[in-house]
């Protein structure tokens, strides 16, 4: 009766203890509770993305969108709309030209826009055959958009108004596509480069379908 | 596309300057200076790369993530990294 007693009293000060910063835990368990420094949501990262100015880094992982400041340490949870189930993000596109507008592309929720540096969201979805969104290019000269949609409706849609509007313009490289990327290398026919990293290994198109 | 390992997943990709391009790749981190033509592999024994993204502001500064979380950075164009945490 009184070892259990003993052993209770011990149980309870390591439950204590691995609630605070004590036994070292604080970074695992604050990146679960608060989302600050939250390196231990990490899994499956499938995209880094830095902003215009060069401020905040942007990660997409399979739980989610993060981003950091300044070069700190610290890495915060990005709340993302209600709406988006499943916030599994593929891509990061920061607007080269506008700091405060970052673009991302997500597993099951197509595209989002963020106008105010990454603090609101909002899906742009309008004409996109699917939501399964692997890669999102902007031409850096026009900001011109394309967006490459996996299995249901794939293919490369075209935005000419921020995302407003998507229209279908090809039917892309095909296959477990992990991005796409405007390159500002001339095609001589009017447009530039598009890059995809693929199962296959680097592959371009010129942009002008 | 010389240099790259053939037939293998490229996992991300890299551009600003559109000469300068970077390609993360589970064999590790490669380089092109010639907009793609050819690559070198950079990084050391840095390997199993998810994704990889450059600072637009600071072009030498260029940051690869790997695919259990951890983070890397150079500060000299991918010659020497520091982990970041």
């Amino acid at each position: 009766m009184k070892r259990k007693f003993y052993l209770e009293i011990v149980l309870g000060l390591v439950w204590i203890l691995s609630g605070s910063e004590v036994l070292g835990l604080q970074p695992l368990y604050a990146g679960q509770k608060n989302h600050k420094n939250a390196r231990a949501d990490f899994e499956h990262i499938h995209a880094l993305g830095i902003d215009a100015d060069g401020r905040t880094l942007f990660l997409g992982a399979h739980t989610g969108l993060f981003r950091r400041e300044n070069g700190g340490r610290s890495w915060q949870k990005v709340a993302l709309p209600a709406s988006t189930s499943h916030p599994d993000v593929m891509a990061i596109t920061p607007d080269p030209k506008n700091s405060k507008t970052i673009y991302i592309g997500a597993h099951e929720a197509g595209v989002l826009k963020s106008a105010d540096g990454g603090a609101t969201w909002k899906e742009i979805n309008s004409g996109l055959g699917g939501v399964d969104v692997h890669g999102i290019a902007i031409d850096p000269n026009d900001g011109k958009l394309h967006a490459l949609v996996r299995d249901k409706g794939e293919g490369i849609y075209r935005s000419t108004n921020g995302g407003g509007k998507w229209i279908r313009v090809d039917d892309g490289p095909g296959g477990e596509v992990k991005g796409l990327y405007s390159v500002n290398i001339s095609t001589g026919m009017g447009g530039i480069f598009l890059y995809a990293p693929t199962a296959e290994g680097l592959k371009r198109n010129p942009d002008c379908f | 596309m010389g240099g790259l390992p053939a037939n293998r997943t490229v996992n991300g990709f890299a551009v600003v300057d559109p000469k300068i391009m970077y390609v993360a790749m589970r064999d590790g981190l490669f380089k092109s200076t010639d907009a793609g033509e050819t690559w070198k592999r950079t990084g050391g024994e840095l390997k199993n790369l998810a994704a990889v993204a450059i600072n637009p502001k600071k072009p030498n500064e260029v940051y690869v993530a790997t695919m259990d979380g951890k983070i890397y950075m150079s500060a000299d164009a991918g010659m020497k990294w520091k982990k970041q945490q």
